[in-house]
């Protein structure tokens, strides 16, 4: 077991390592100066763009600038976000949280509604219900994210009143207020861009289930159990979803780094501060010490949850061996 | 029978729905203000590079007061005009020197006076290129700040020109040095003070909530009167739908500058709680003709260093029709370089209407002819093709770069369009590579910032264009020598004839505020800097509102 996870860790960092150098690399060769887009459209003067450059090491090697960065990472110094002008470290813990609880929501939502629904489905495959499952979980599939979460703002938060249509809480509610007045705030907020994820992801995670359950349930031990006069609930929960469920670990495993930047839309249409948002501004202005604090941790969120997975696959299933 | 476990989901998501917003208790005497940029540095000297943002120096004017304000006509030249702040008089000892009065009334929020030792500590760090390379730019010409007493400054100017004052007071809002002198400069920025600005102006610092909004107070001591609104929340939201839908929700009170397209205007002025404000903006949008040839600036560019063809191709446009189709009624044809907050733009003259005979008049003088019947203009057997650069980014120009294709394909001109991303397309322009540029610039209320573009030696004369009258005009202007009013209105003119660019809009901002709100003034140089003199009214205000 010892052996074993030091030499998925080993290959993980590997991994991680490549997949940042690229990253750091490829950055670079794109056009776009990010120094020069601070310009905007208020000009800088040469002396005022070249003192920048050197501020925020720009004007290096590219060799240089990997040395430095990698030099950074090692001591959890992610540099200083150009945009910003502010620690890439103090950036990402800012906007982390608000990630968490809109991913964590997302996930959890979208994994015990999408497997109870999947397994549902598989119970009654072909009837009515199934096919309506599938084709309302489809249609929501089919509706890109950042559409769906304009109307959802328009109609709910704006034509309706019903939830707020954008923020992450009410700035007029204060510092002192209440923590359960606070709690029911953010949770008024979180509503409309949980729900708008959760429509779009729905379908996979109904989908994958779905399938694994059918799988299961036409095997001998399922008959077996039945014949045995073993009630349905039990059949369903204790002997055939345990094994169906193996899917679900893989699908979990490559959903959680959608945490950080699965949302960049939906971030954006509800105003959610969020590491989305901010990975996808941090792209369009060319902030490479912020891109590179957030691949970090989506490509950490990625490896890690990669190296869980497995983990999760040898205490579910004791076919498996970690060796 | 088939039976399953209830749906736990279910429950969360019923508690969740359950949540009713919680702005429907909204304080009376508070407003949110939603803005597209995050302001993350509004401190004064700190406000350079990649902090030269509007978003920080419109907080930095809710927390910091200058010596003056521009007064209500913008204008720069000159001793009066100015409204005073900090400083509560100012007289001209001298040509090139002026003595400030402080208003002894004055305190930072802590308490301590503010004096004149923090007038001169925020001019010594705005001067020293090294903290604030741009502000030490803009204050090149004041050569030395002294105090005499606690209350008065005296600030003496290089040599004699028009807007001394205006240097003196609009760059650089006083910092309070009991704080910050013990601090060196590299380390303010990273200090306790940014977390928590104490400044000296009519609101105060409260909270910052990182990515959402931040808090302000109404200091209600502050020496010029008590602000009429107690709570200021200035609310960030990148996205414009995201903007649009906080305003209309009720979830923010006024919104800076309701994004294109024109729907959207549409929709703020349905909302009956809501009213439009109109204020010139400091933007201008033009297409900027290529002296030189793309990538070599040696070589003169084989169809635009010709002024009669840079003529045509302004003639050959329907600039109204431009502005219309876009903007709608929220915008004009500029005349010149100058947009609607530089003052000099009044009476310079009427931008030229379309007159596609005149351009094909030109064009044909100069030997462009549709000598092969393929509808494009051809000289010796080379058509008359030019690529259109712009932002893809830009709705504005998105939309008119492809109405100008059709305007100049009617004149026989092929314009290929070529958009990029925006930092693919300022590398591109910055490095000349280009043979029109859709630009956009934002103007200071100086029109000083005019020598950076459009003189021979300028900056950001990405262009090349180059006409030394222009540059004579430019330097006695802004030297005061003659009516400087006049000299700019030349200058305007004489760039008008030849013919740089094309000066296609001038957008007017279009800002929304809640009618509950009096006294309602949005000025073009910082859109929230009277707001402490707006009020709350029990009912809609029947108000017009203005700038």
């Amino acid at each position: 077991m010892g052996l074993w996870l030091a030499r998925r860790a080993v290959q993980a960092i590997i991994t991680f390592v490549i997949a940042l150098t690229l990253l750091f690399v490829l950055m670079r060769l794109a056009p776009g100066d990010p120094v020069q887009r601070l310009e905007g459209e208020r000009p800088m003067s040469p002396q005022e763009i070249a003192r920048l450059r050197q501020r925020f090491g720009v004007d290096q090697p590219i060799g240089r600038q990997y040395r430095l960065f990698l030099g950074g990472v090692a001591r959890g110094d992610l540099g200083t976000s150009i945009e910003y002008n502010r620690p890439v470290t103090a950036l990402l813990r800012e906007r982390l949280p608000a990630t968490i609880l809109l991913g964590g929501t997302v996930i959890l939502v979208n994994f015990t509604l999408g497997m109870w629904l999947g397994v549902r489905q598989a119970q009654r495959r072909g009837s009515a219900e199934d096919r309506l499952l599938t084709a309302v979980s489809l249609a929501g599939h089919a509706m890109p994210s950042f559409w769906l979460a304009l109307i959802l703002a328009w109609l709910v938060g704006v034509r309706l009143r019903w939830l707020p249509s954008a923020g992450l809480s009410d700035p007029l509610l204060g510092a002192a207020a209440p923590i359960a007045v606070r709690a029911l705030d953010v949770a008024a907020h979180l509503v409309l861009p949980a729900l708008t994820l959760i429509l779009v992801t729905l379908a996979g995670t109904m989908r994958f289930q779905r399938g694994a359950m059918l799988e299961v349930l036409r095997l001998p031990y399922i008959v077996t159990a039945r014949a045995k006069g073993v009630t349905e609930v039990l059949v369903t929960w204790r002997h055939a979803w345990r094994n169906a469920v193996f899917p679900m670990v893989t699908l979990l495993g490559l959903w959680l780094p959608l945490l950080v930047t699965g949302s960049v839309f939906v971030e954006a249409v509800f105003a959610w501060p969020g590491l989305g948002s901010l990975a996808a501004a941090a792209a369009g202005n060319r902030d490479y010490p912020l891109l590179m604090g957030v691949a970090i941790l989506s490509g950490g969120l990625l490896v890690g949850s990669s190296l869980l997975a497995d983990l999760a696959y040898a205490a579910l299933d004791p076919r498996v061996r970690l060796s | 029978m088939i039976r399953s476990a209830p749906p736990p989901p279910a429950l969360l998501l019923l508690a969740l729905l359950a949540a009713a917003p919680a702005s429907a208790q909204r304080p009376a005497s508070s407003i949110v203000i939603v803005t597209g940029g995050e302001p993350s540095m509004p401190v004064p000297t700190l406000m350079e590079g990649p902090q030269n943002q509007v978003a920080n120096f419109e907080v930095a004017d809710h927390l910091f007061l200058r010596l003056a304000n521009l007064g209500p006509g913008l204008v720069t030249a000159g001793d009066r005009g100015f409204v005073p702040m900090l400083a509560r008089s100012w007289s001209r000892r001298d040509s090139v020197t002026l003595v400030f009065e402080l208003d002894p009334r004055a305190h930072w929020h802590d308490g301590a006076p503010v004096t004149a030792r923090d007038v001169l500590f925020a001019f010594a760090r705005a001067r020293d290129a090294a903290i604030a390379p741009k502000l030490a730019t803009l204050t090149q010409h004041i050569a030395k700040v002294e105090a005499d007493g606690d209350h008065r400054v005296i600030i003496r100017f290089t040599h004699p020109y028009a807007e001394q004052l205006y240097d003196a007071t609009w760059h650089v809002a006083p910092l309070p040095a009991h704080l910050l002198a013990q601090l060196p400069p590299d380390q303010v920025a990273g200090s306790p003070f940014l977390e928590r600005p104490i400044g000296d102006g009519p609101y105060r610092w409260v909270r910052r909530v990182p990515g959402e909004f931040i808090e302000l107070a109404a200091d209600t001591t502050f020496f010029l009167g008590r602000p009429g609104i107690d709570r200021v929340i200035i609310r960030s939201a990148a996205d414009p739908d995201a903007r649009l839908n906080l305003l209309l929700s009720g979830q923010a009170d006024a919104m800076d500058n309701v994004p294109p397209p024109l729907s959207n205007l549409q929709r703020v002025a349905a909302d009956p709680d809501v009213r439009l404000v109109r204020v010139p903006s400091p933007t201008l949008g033009f297409l900027l003709f290529n002296q030189r040839a793309r990538r070599d600036s040696t070589r003169p560019h084989p169809i635009l260093a010709d002024a009669d063809v840079r003529r045509a191709l302004v003639l050959a446009l329907d600039r109204q029709v431009l502005v219309q189709a876009v903007l709608g009624e929220y915008g004009e044809v500029p005349f010149g370089p100058a947009s609607p907050v530089l003052w000099i733009r009044h009476g310079a003259g009427a931008p030229l209407r379309q007159d596609r005979s005149a351009a094909t008049r030109l064009l044909a003088a100069r030997g462009w002819a549709d000598h092969d019947g393929d509808g494009v203009l051809d000289r010796n057997g080379v058509p008359l093709a030019l690529s259109l650069s712009y932002p893809g980014s830009s709705a504005i120009r998105r939309a008119m770069a492809q109405l100008i294709q059709e305007q100049y394909r009617q004149l026989g001109v092929r314009v290929d369009l070529a958009q990029f991303e925006f930092p693919v397309y300022l590398e591109r322009r910055d490095a000349g590579d280009f043979d029109i540029d859709f630009s956009s610039t934002t103007q200071d209320p100086s029109p000083s910032g005019l020598t950076q573009s459009w003189t021979c030696a300028g900056g950001t004369n990405r262009a090349h264009y180059c006409d030394t009258a222009v540059d004579s005009l430019i330097t006695r202007a802004i030297a005061g020598q003659g009516d400087t009013r006049t000299l700019w209105r030349q200058v305007l003119q004489r760039i008008e004839q030849g013919a740089p660019a094309a000066f296609i809009y001038a957008p007017t901002y279009v800002y929304a505020v809640n009618r509950r709100y009096r006294d309602v003034t949005i000025r073009p140089e910082s859109s929230w800097i009277s707001l402490w003199r707006w009020s709350v009214g029990p009912v809609a205000s029947p108000q017009t509102a203005g700038y």
